[in-house]
């Protein structure tokens, strides 16, 4: 069988760990035209750090590392040309370097294998890079720099190419204070993200793709990263993708039809064919499980496949929109983002602040406001909600990460340690950030503490208050918090909206535009980067309302497609081509159980009736939640794994109380039923639109009259009927959003 | 949960499965390839056929454990004492005395080295032999072994695979990682959890609810199997994929044998003692359970044994408080000891891998607070049984356990080692879900060839 092969582009960041699967370093470049450096003053920032980063001296394996290697330290990708010039020309009381004989000098013969070096032969004693080092100590070793990196300009940015064989010609030019520009291909690292996918000969940057599919490289040079989007298609032929749908719609304003047109746009290049679209009863499903977190209830089944208007879509999801279940829904979503209820002992905090929440949601306050309100809480936690944001972590740091993984999308732990290797997050941006939380003292009352600060480890000074990337705040302001929501909220705020859009688009979709949520960055690009950009200025434009977008997705012909995939598309799991499988989220799936059987669940002292959804606490007591899983909201929720192995669920689902204990008992959907003296068929229709939304095809009643004997006592009758309701509760249709 | 949170706090939530939940099946090719995986090695005699992985989570010290430095100033040679063994010339940390009494079963490679300082980024490496990429993640050597281990009994004639789970983790896999990597989720480790009240295991639900016999079971699975195969939500190509785990939870529900391998009640008190009762974090029962199963053919336990993060005080690993002689080094020292004899006395140690290893070691020199922090660049590692010849040491760390002095060893050549000894060719290539080769272990990895006896 021939399979279509797709990869998976997700950059991983841990912690202050990063790892990029490098390039095997070919034996040092030799050009033929050296004739940019031949005759130049050697620059040590900006012609010798490159070298270090070319040849992996200052990875984190090697020099790199924090306690740098064989006592030589250098600064991670050269972060820190300072340092790595003392380190170089100062310490090892300057044996590093030998003015009278540059050769003899440890940093020439270390490298070149002269003399033994833990890393082995690294560089050519006669190579480019080796001169350069003689040239620059022969011309006595100074720092002196003469321009200022300004910017790389990598290309190709992004590259279609039609045949896989193709060769790919990467460069790189460096542009310069001065207004000079140099051809810096042979000094930039050039990294596949998945190196079975791309093959790159670091001889002479040539790119050569292994397998169809998008994939990308990361081109490194000093401090600045890029991302280079290469695409072959996944088919030969070019595919039939219906256009007319976008034509044809309804929805004619430009603002409406992005989703599809960027869809499509993409899928055309990667000639993958889509799938077709869902029928009524599995759209009500889909959206009523998306947007209230319910399954639809048997009479809205029963009516909206017998609906005839030609808006019922329209209809349902504007309905669905302004229920009270999409208030209690959404205010999990963000509950959950919130993490309200990390602290376990907090419990009147929790309270009050979900409260809260709770009246945002209904009342449709705009994002940015919730957002603004939570920032710049002051006051005493246990009566005003969000000054519960400064009760969910530990310390400023802790803030810091927490406030930019949430409203900015980004990761900035790196930059605690170092700058980041794959970002433009410095230390002075982690450090300026935490300053401006450490004046928030996060006691059960929440005021400003302007004497507070916090000590940059870097310089070993007080770090001065900081807009991440932006700009410093008066080192004596006494709360930066102002100056940081309105930067976060200003309509051109690179990272707010798009942060939150790509979350309501995973929660429909299945699948960030950028994955992992949280993890933004010039080299983790969105797989459809116009559109991320268009929802969030529609996003922006329409008041920061979260409806606004979420109707819009759920009007898409992309989020009506079917999750059927085709053999030509079985292995597409981000472009859209077929509708993602969502497995229910444990809240969810939890009350949907208790819906179909009709019978409540219990959740620790809550009363009868409490649904799952609406706990405020997420470390209430419930057996339910500890089979189909649960986030603590201790860490973060998001990309969070099924909590229980999956033979440890059908082992419980066999034997334990989630089903067994609740299917046939009294005042239960199956009970009342056979009180009513419904005839097994109808019991077995009445099951199947109370927990798959849709009615029972031929298959499926030829299967259930061969299985019901309808001779045999009511007792062996009812049985058979409880283990239709538990198989049914059990199958993958029931627990998928599909 | 692990009682013991590692330093970060985090919760595994980084890497994203490729394929993991895909349960594709073997094409008829790739049973000749499994057939020629193990027919490889019948020119190196590997004679495990199952592996118990003693992890010690959150990285052991090197220098408290197989790699004292007891020349070194204090501050790198630490509080602990230094011992010899029954093996002339190797010594160990003072607290491993038992184990140390049977040294010439065991191995340790002094010279393990990795760029990987971070518990996540770590422990996948030591757990798969391949360093993480964001591209695909790898399976662990318990699912990789799971995997060709069933295919390979399903494919050939008659033989029945235990209804065991085939990778279990006692009481709990390592919780950053889901451990299948790209393999179906069926190889994933199947944890037992641990019942604290006695320090004894169980797994739950493994009984009938009351008023359901086998017959309305074997009903239940029948109707779930039919509502998948009319199933809304099936793919358009109309492949059916049996529900695997459905399928597994039946078969170890319906067999009596198969649950009883974890009733450790049926082991006699003294055996109980000898493994330790009250060691931190039931390692002593974990192991005996550990045996339990591989002597019922479980080809991959690992016993997780969490709390080895030591940043404070590297004295607790020897007692918490005076008399303590539950602490991590003791309880791991009667635990391992006696599970090595009694494997010995089975005579099952020939037929069974036993690895005592974490993600890294430790920071040479003593911190601040008394501990140690986390040092990839050298650290050690244990083995004995299947196929390992004992009393030798592998490599050697410098004189300040900095960094390997002789014979660098990577987490890659281990896994390579550790896949030979159980008799998988570590070039033996699976495929991802979508169709992609990947090799065993990785492509340059080299064996550790003294390793064998």
């Amino acid at each position: 069988m021939k399979v279509i092969q797709i990869i998976l582009i997700t950059l991983v960041l841990t912690l202050c760990g990063y790892l990029v699967q490098t390039v095997t370093y070919a034996n040092e470049y030799q050009t033929p035209n050296q004739s940019s450096v031949a005759n130049d003053f050697v620059d040590f920032e900006n012609d010798l750090i490159p070298i270090f980063s070319k040849f992996g001296c200052n990875a984190g394996a090697c020099h790199g590392s924090a306690a740098g290697r064989g006592e030589f330290k250098l600064s991670l990708f050269g972060g820190n040309p300072q340092a790595d010039y003392k380190s170089i020309v100062r310490q090892l009381a300057g044996r590093r370097i030998n003015l009278m004989h540059p050769e003899q000098s440890l940093v020439i013969l270390k490298p070149t294998a002269q003399t033994n070096h833990g890393g082995g032969h690294v560089l050519d004693e006669n190579g480019e890079a080796a001169r350069l080092f003689r040239n620059w100590i022969q011309q006595g070793a100074s720092y002196e720099t003469l321009r200022r990196l300004e910017r790389v300009e990598i290309s190709p940015q992004k590259h279609v190419i039609a045949n896989l064989e193709s060769p790919i010609q990467l460069y790189a030019d460096a542009h310069f204070s001065d207004g000079t520009k140099r051809d810096v291909t042979r000094w930039t690292v050039f990294t596949a993200e998945d190196s079975s996918a791309i093959e790159i000969d670091a001889s002479n940057a040539i790119a050569k793709l292994k397998r169809p599919g998008r994939h990308i490289i990361l081109a490194r040079y000093l401090t600045e990263v890029v991302s280079i989007e290469l695409i072959a298609p996944l088919n030969n032929a070019e595919i039939q993708n219906n256009h007319r749908t976008i034509e044809n719609s309804q929805r004619t304003k430009s603002s409406e039809k992005i989703i599809d047109i960027e869809i499509q746009k993409l899928l055309s290049i990667l000639r993958l064919p889509f799938s077709g679209t869902i029928d009524d009863a599995t759209f009500l499903r889909r959206v009523t499980l998306d947007l209230t977190g319910r399954i639809p209830t048997t009479d809205a089944v029963k009516a909206f496949t017998t609906d005839t208007s030609r808006k019922k879509r329209e209809d349902l999801v504007d309905k669905l929109l302004e229920s009270n279940e999409f208030n209690e829904y959404w205010t999990l979503q963000f509950a959950k983002l919130l993490r309200i209820g990390a602290k376990e002992r907090n419990t009147q905090g929790a309270f009050v602040y979900h409260e809260w929440l709770s009246n945002q949601i209904r009342e449709g306050v705009g994002y940015d406001k919730i957002v603004r309100a939570v920032i710049l809480a002051t006051g005493d936690s246990h009566e005003i909600g969000p000054a519960n944001f400064y009760r969910t972590v530990d310390g400023p740091r802790e803030q810091a990460e927490f406030m930019s993984e949430l409203f900015m999308g980004v990761r900035l732990r790196c930059a605690n340690c170092h700058n980041h290797p794959l970002d433009k997050w410095t230390q002075d941006d982690y450090h300026g950030l935490t300053a401006i939380f450490a004046k928030i003292e996060d006691e059960q009352v929440i005021k400003v503490k302007p004497s507070a600060e916090v000590i940059h480890p870097a310089t070993r000074e007080k770090a001065i208050p900081r807009i991440p990337g932006e700009k410093y705040l008066p080192s004596d302001i006494s709360d930066g918090r102002g100056e940081l929501v309105e930067w976060l909220t200003k309509t051109d705020n690179p990272y707010f909206a798009k942060a939150i859009v790509n979350r309501l688009w995973k929660a429909m979709m299945g699948r960030g535009l950028v994955e992992p949520v949280d993890d933004f960055r010039s080299t983790n690009p969105a797989t459809h980067l116009e559109l991320l950009t268009a929802l969030a200025d529609d996003f922006v434009k329409h008041g920061y309302e979260i409806k606004r977008t979420l109707q819009l997705i759920a009007l898409s012909d992309a989020y009506a497609r079917s999750s059927n995939a085709l053999s030509e598309n079985r292995s597409d799991d981000r472009f859209y081509s077929h509708a993602v499988k969502k497995p229910l989220s444990p809240e969810v799936l939890a009350d949907a159980v208790s819906d179909v059987l009709d019978v409540p669940d219990r959740y620790g002292n809550e009363p009868i009736g409490t649904r799952a959804i609406s706990l405020v606490n997420p470390n209430t007591e419930s057996d339910a939640l500890d089979i189909l899983g649960r986030c603590s909201r201790e860490t973060s929720c998001e990309n969070s794994d099924e909590a229980i192995d999956g033979l440890q669920r059908k082992l419980h689902l066999f034997n334990g109380d989630l089903l067994n204990a609740r299917i046939g008992v009294k005042d239960s959907r199956l009970d009342k039923l056979l009180i009513q003296n419904k005839s097994p068929m109808d019991i077995v229709s009445e099951f199947y639109i109370s927990a798959l939304s849709r009615y029972p095809t031929d298959d499926d009643i030829t299967f259930w009259q061969q299985h019901i004997d309808f001779n045999e006592s009511a007792n062996s009758q009812r049985a058979i009927l409880e283990d239709l309701v538990w198989s049914l509760l059990t199958c993958d249709e029931f627990v998928m959003n599909h | 949960m692990n009682t013991v949170k590692r330093c970060d706090g985090v919760s595994r939530r980084d890497f994203l499965r490729v394929g993991g939940l895909t349960a594709l099946g073997l094409g008829l090719g790739d049973f000749f390839h499994l057939q020629r995986a193990f027919a490889d090695n019948n020119t190196i005699g590997a004679k495990a056929k199952s592996c118990i992985l003693i992890w010690l989570d959150g990285g052991p010290s090197h220098l408290e454990t197989f790699d004292p430095k007891p020349d070194a100033p204090q501050e790198v040679r630490g509080p602990l004492k230094t011992i010899p063994t029954n093996v002339t010339g190797i010594h160990i940390s003072e607290c491993l005395e038992q184990t140390g009494r049977i040294m010439d079963k065991f191995a340790i490679i002094r010279s393990m080295t990795s760029p990987l300082g971070e518990h996540n980024l770590g422990t996948q490496y030591l757990m798969t032999g391949y360093k993480p990429t964001p591209a695909l993640e790898y399976p662990t050597f318990g699912s990789t072994i799971a995997y060709i281990r069933s295919q390979n009994a399903q494919k050939s004639d008659g033989a029945s695979l235990s209804v065991l789970p085939p990778n279990i983790a006692v009481p709990n896999f390592t919780g950053e990682l889901s451990g299948n990597g790209y393999l179906p989720s069926a190889t994933r480790p199947f944890s037992v959890s641990s019942n604290s009240k006695d320090n004894d295991f169980k797994v739950r639900d493994l009984d009938f609810y009351e008023g359901i016999d086998l017959t309305r079971l074997s009903r239940r699975k029948q109707f779930v199997n039919a509502l998948n195969e009319f199933s809304n939500a099936k793919d358009a190509d109309g492949t059916t994929k049996t529900d695997s785990d459905l399928e597994r939870a039946y078969n170890l529900i319906t067999s009596p044998e198969a649950k009883a391998a974890f009733s450790l009640s049926e082991e006699p008190h003294d055996v109980r003692q000898r493994y330790g009762q009250g060691g931190v974090n039931g390692i002593g029962h974990a192991c005996l359970l550990a045996r339990r199963l591989v002597e019922r053919g479980v080809p991959f336990v690992t016993v997780n044994h969490a709390g080895w993060d030591t940043h404070q005080d590297i004295f607790t690993l020897k007692e918490r408080y005076p008399t303590d002689r539950n602490a991590h080094l003791p309880s791991l020292d009667r635990a391992l000891s006696a599970l090595i004899q009694d494997l010995t006395d089975r005579r099952m140690l020939d037929e069974t891998l036993v690895i005592v290893m974490g993600e890294f070691g430790r920071t040479p020199k003593i911190n601040s607070q008394g501990g140690r922090d986390h040092w990839p660049n050298v650290f050690s590692v244990m083995l004995a049984g299947g196929g390992v010849q004992g009393g030798q040491i592998i490599g050697s760390s410098d004189a300040l356990g900095e960094f390997p002095k002789e014979r660098p060893v990577t987490p890659s050549d281990l896994s390579s080692t550790i896949y030979t000894l159980l008799g998988i060719d570590p070039s033996f290539e699976l495929h991802t879900s979508d169709g992609r080769p990947v090799r065993v272990a990785p492509d340059g990895a080299k064996v550790v060839s003294e390793l064998f006896a």
